[in-house]
């Protein structure tokens, strides 16, 4: 460890930080633009051509305004609280893989490699800093001394971590999948075939828990603004709140490359552009503009979500990840574990059994909740 | 590889002195002329009764315990999940075992309604 | 439709000898109920005539006479004409009349208001405070000798505003001179107002219920509103919660309060159509409706045959457009970002255009005046209504409904939540989709037939189960049925006049009490007038819907969760232009 490893650090972790703010601020955009198209309607326009400094005129919006600190707040913890939310929607990217080892490149005689940190349990560190994220929102809401507060505090809680749970599971299955932890590794291990085809529905859950755990439409319980006007953050102002926004936002993004990494085959091109020039390996500066491609696809999906789902209610979204996506999940790791045991002892094809069986698995599951709504329908009548 | 956590380390480092400092632009540009009313926690404009932090239903707390559980199954999932290739059946049968008991709790906890809001 | 229609059926004087009179005074109909046989005859009624609906209840301050009067407009939910019921007091403080809430519970807000308004007590009312004034204030603003700070004149026309071409503002010579009258002992330095909070509070935990068994929780005391972003307006609710679920809820009210009938009993008759407008403002057309059909009742003229059907016409067209917006805000309230909303406001706007260019107004139309409507319909917009009423709209309505209906997420949240019985609908007074969605099929259209109603082929739509997804569901099939009318109008328009009258400032409405009420876009919409001869009416009242609706809200909403309380207000669909009056 010397001066100039600290400082590569310092500088990548710099540029890194930049890219993601910048990334926030033009999400905002992106979002306001997709919404507005959705909604037959234009969107931000009027500052700067196509609207495209009305991210920079909101930032500065925000610098000047005042904040306020309630009544009685705890005023550390309601200082220190966006901060404590930001910063693990940051680092949770830190292990993610943005190219192949191909275009690493030399600079100053170090190695610069396209990832913060490349360590052998890239998995593990995503799923810790994805619990450690619940911490600034509770505190936020418990600090605020206000009633909205709190109640989003407590439910954004307990939303979060009951989705945890199927999310952990999902990271399960792909680990199973790609027998590694290390996210290059997973990466690699779908150049073939992306884990998106063998594991279909433990993707969907994924993404349905990733929507909870970063609190989007339709689970944006905790800031659902018909109901407890603006959740955690009710009382946050000025750049306070532009941190919870943005950390908010940023878990958006950080989600949407963790789900590209380790189900969309992360910098790898379509597996069907193996060994063209469109393949990473041979055409490594392809590497992070898929995953560029990749992470704008799935923001629209979420976007989309967003303009077209109601909110579930809450007791619904919590039977809903106990009852359902719990179970499902487990039995999901059994079958794909139980697949690549069989694929390995017996034959190969069994491979295939995996996303057939795994299929059915979910149809049950949509059929079971479909059976207790109907049954709830029939009841009334 | 350890190396590497230091890097973690200094990314952390980063993101924090950001956080601080945009806290800091807004505190530097922003009016300050806080009064009663402005200072007051928002409650659609009423004055609030009674404290913002209260004690909560107990169904927040049923729900840690029940993740406390459930999360340390998934802890327990996960080494075997890298070297499963290597255990084989065996392991595969072990582990049933494992989340066959922890779902005898699970059925147990959703009978009782622990699994219901209402 | 000139005069009241006849109760002789309900011969209430027979079978009560001696303590009900029929009302005889000239232009006025019903029947006087002595006090103390009030709870009697309307047990009575409600139980033995079949009146189960209570549609209205008002005060009338008859100050030349020292006498005060109630008035209830009680219905058969089966149809047909209503009774109205008065009982006199004298006007003596304290004016007091028992309550009928225990009969009717639909009277419970309408008995606050009486009491807010024209300070009469309601012995017996479980719950009376003061409901659009704020608790303390000094005075019932409706009882004719009390004046308002800016007081001018009664009938002010063209007077006291520019007196011999000189400015000056009545406002800028007081809020506190000789033109405001205080009680006598009120001094208005000294005054400390009683705590409206804790009344309100109060009232709230009258209804707590504690678990003993049960690890206790703090009940905790939310306020949504006024400042809130669910709640359509300046409206406040404040909710006691059990965690999520609501133990009891109370609506506050009168944050947009300006006293519409106060300033109405000081406009001329004409003066207030354009002021109907402002009520419920997205639907000025049929609130316009309701006013002409009081005011021709009293001037007994009915307008040519092609006015009444531009009137039908506009009406359904409100209709349409209120609904639209009435289930883009409710799937707002269910939490979906504007998408349904923005899709439903894009075809409420071309309704929008048809108004523009009928009355020169997108919203507040001031088209209907007494015997007929302003003006014809323009070049062309009889085509334009073709291309929307008959092409577009009834594609765009299956369109909306296939999205929003089939949905799972609307589903869940809608079936089976926030239930209003059958029952209770009715002991509610509720109104409009509300009570039709709780599967009584009553609409005023077909109930006691206005204007040309009786020609055209329609349905009344009822859902049977009560709940929001029903309130929603009802909403397309009305805005169906409305499309049905209005292309059976537009076949039949006949060519002719458009007014009866000819056009005066000043019209002559002969003394006597008239109450004409119509199908709102959300629910009876009723406006009791009473003449005394002079340029303005006496006593000009407002049923309004949206305000007795909100009756039924808290009993809807208790044991739901916090969630639903908004989906069930979004579901009630109010106005605060009409709540709060």
């Amino acid at each position: 460890m010397t001066f100039a490893s600290i400082l590569e650090w310092l500088i990548k972790g710099f540029v890194w930080v930049m890219i993601l703010l910048g990334g926030f601020a033009y999400l905002t955009y992106y979002e306001r633009r997709a919404l507005a198209r959705i909604q037959v309607r234009i969107g931000p326009n009027r500052a700067g051509p196509l609207g495209l400094l009305q991210p920079i005129a909101d930032a500065i919006k925000l610098i000047f305004k005042e904040e306020l600190m309630p009544a009685r707040a705890d005023k550390l913890l309601f200082f220190l609280a966006p901060i404590i939310t930001l910063t693990p929607a940051l680092v949770i990217t830190a292990v993610v893989p943005f190219g192949p080892e191909g275009l690493n490149f030399p600079l100053f005689g170090r190695v610069i490699t396209w990832q913060i940190a490349d360590i052998n349990v890239g998995i593990l560190y995503i799923m810790s800093i994805a619990s450690i994220a619940v911490y600034g929102i509770v505190l936020a809401g418990w600090s605020s001394n206000n009633k909205y507060a709190m109640l989003g505090g407590l439910r954004s809680t307990a939303q979060m971590i009951s989705y945890e749970l199927a999310l952990g599971l999902s990271f399960v299955s792909v680990i199973v999948l790609a027998d590694s932890t290390r996210m290059i590794d997973i990466v690699e291990a779908q150049k073939s075939m992306w884990f998106m085809v063998l594991q279909p529905v433990g993707m969907v859950i994924f993404l349905i828990a990733t929507l909870a755990e970063v609190n989007r439409s339709p689970f944006d319980m905790p800031e659902a603004e018909q109901e407890l006007a603006a959740g955690y953050h009710s009382e946050y102002g000025g750049m306070k709140f532009a941190l919870l926004f943005m950390a908010e936002y940023d878990k958006m993004i950080a989600i949407c490359i963790i789900a590209a990494t380790i189900f969309f085959g992360g910098y790898r091109e379509f597996w069907f552009l193996q060994n063209t020039w469109f393949s990473v390996d041979q055409t490594p500066i392809l590497g992070p503009v898929y995953v560029f491609i990749k992470v704008f696809i799935l923001l629209f999906g979420m976007i989309w979500v967003r303009a077209t789902l109601p909110r579930i209610r809450y007791d619904r979204l919590m039977a809903f990840g106990w009852k359902i996506l719990l179970p499902l999940s487990l039995a999901l790791v059994f079958l794909t574990a139980t697949g690549i045991l069989l694929a390995q002892e017996v034959n190969p094809l069994f491979m295939w059994g995996i996303p057939v069986v795994s299929l059915a698995a979910g149809f049950i599951a949509i059929l079971g909740m479909y059976q207790t709504l109907r049954r709830k329908e029939h009841a009334r009548a | 590889m350890l190396l590497e956590y230091a890097a973690i380390a200094a990314f952390i480092f980063v993101t924090i002195l950001v956080g601080f400092i945009a806290i800091i632009l807004g505190m530097l540009f922003g009016p300050k002329k806080s009064t009663d009313v402005k200072a007051m926690p928002y409650e659609s404009g009423m004055n609030p009764i009674g404290p913002g932090t209260r004690r909560m239903p107990v169904r927040f707390y049923l729900i840690a315990v029940l993740f406390i559980l459930f999360d340390i199954e998934t802890v327990f999932l996960l080494p075997w999940a890298i070297v499963f290739r290597k255990l084989g059946v065996f392991g595969l049968v072990e582990m049933a075992v494992f989340i066959a008991i922890l779902l005898v709790g699970y059925i147990y906890a959703w009978k009782k309604g622990a699994l219901e809001w209402d | 439709m000139a005069t009241p229609a006849p109760v002789a059926a309900l011969n209430l004087s027979a079978r009560f000898p001696g303590s009900v009179t029929a009302d005889a005074r000239p232009g006025y109909s019903g029947w006087i109920v002595e006090k103390g046989k009030l709870l009697e005859v309307t047990q009575a009624l409600r139980d033995e005539f079949g009146c189960d609906y209570l549609s209205s209840v008002t005060g009338v301050d008859y100050l030349p006479e020292g006498k005060m009067e109630v008035v209830y407009q009680v219905y058969k939910t089966t149809g047909g004409p209503g009774l109205l019921v008065k009982v006199q007091v004298p006007r003596a403080d304290p004016v007091e009349v028992p309550s009928v809430v225990s009969i009717y519970p639909g009277a419970e807000l309408q008995e606050r208001e009486i009491w807010d308004l024209f300070g009469i007590q309601f012995s017996g009312h479980p719950d009376l405070r003061r409901i659009l004034m704020w608790e303390g204030f000094a005075g019932h603003p409706m009882r004719k000798d009390w004046k308002e700070a800016y007081y001018e004149e009664d009938g002010k026309p063209f007077k006291t505003r520019w007196p011999e071409g000189k400015h000056a503002l009545a406002e800028s010579k007081n809020p506190f001179g000789d033109n405001i009258s205080y009680p006598a002992g009120f001094d208005p330095e000294k005054w400390i107002p009683e705590d409206a909070e804790k009344a309100l509070y109060g009232a709230l935990a009258r209804y707590e219920v504690r678990d003993e068994a049960g690890l206790g929780t703090d009940h905790v005391i939310v306020n949504m509103g006024p400042q809130h972003p669910s709640t359509h307006g300046v409206f406040r609710i404040a909710v006691m919660l059990d965690g999520e679920t609501v133990v009891s809820l109370k609506p506050v009210m009168g944050y947009l309060h300006r006293n519409h009938e106060k300033i109405g009993e000081r406009n001329t008759f004409l003066m207030n159509m354009p002021y109907t407008d402002r009520l419920d403002y997205l639907s000025s057309m049929s609130n316009n409706f309701g006013y002409a059909l009081a005011v021709e009742k009293l001037m007994n003229v009915r307008p040519p045959e092609r006015a009444e059907y531009l009137r039908v016409m506009m009406a359904e067209m409100t209709r349409i457009s209120n609904h639209l917006m009435a289930i883009g805000a409710l799937t707002n309230d269910l939490g979906a970002y504007f998408t349904p909303m923005l899709y439903a406001l894009e075809e409420r706007e071309l309704i929008l255009d048809i108004f523009e260019a009928v009355s020169g107004a997108r919203m507040m139309c001031n088209y209907f005046r007494f015997g007929g409507v302003a003006r014809d319909l323009p070049e062309g917009t009889l085509q334009k209504i073709k291309d929307l009423f008959f092409e577009r709209l009834p594609r765009r309505i299956d369109e909306i409904d296939r999205f929003l209906t089939e949905n799972e997420i609307i589903r869940a949240r809608g079936i089976g939540q926030g239930v209003l019985t059958a029952e209770d609908a009715i002991k509610y007074s509720a109104a409009g989709p509300l009570l039709r969605a709780s599967g009584i099929p009553y609409d005023v259209r077909r109930a006691e037939p206005y204007s040309i109603y009786d020609r055209f082929d329609f349905e009344v739509c009822v859902r049977q189960n009560g709940d929001i997804y029903d309130r929603l569901m009802i909403r397309f099939d009305e805005i169906r049925q409305s499309l049905r009318i209005i292309q059976q109008a537009v076949k039949q328009l006949p060519e002719g006049p458009v007014a009866a009258v000819k056009p005066a400032y000043q019209v002559r409405v002969p003394a006597g009490e008239a109450y004409g009420r119509v199908e709102g876009p959300k629910g009876e919409l009723g406006f009791y007038v009473i003449s005394n001869g002079k340029p303005s009416p006496w006593r000009y009242h407002v049923r309004a819907p949206s305000f007795i609706n909100l009756t039924a809200f808290g009993p809807m909403c208790t044991g739901q969760k916090i969630a639903d309380v908004v989906a069930v207000l979004g579901s009630i669909d109010i106005v605060l232009g009409e709540v709060d009056r």
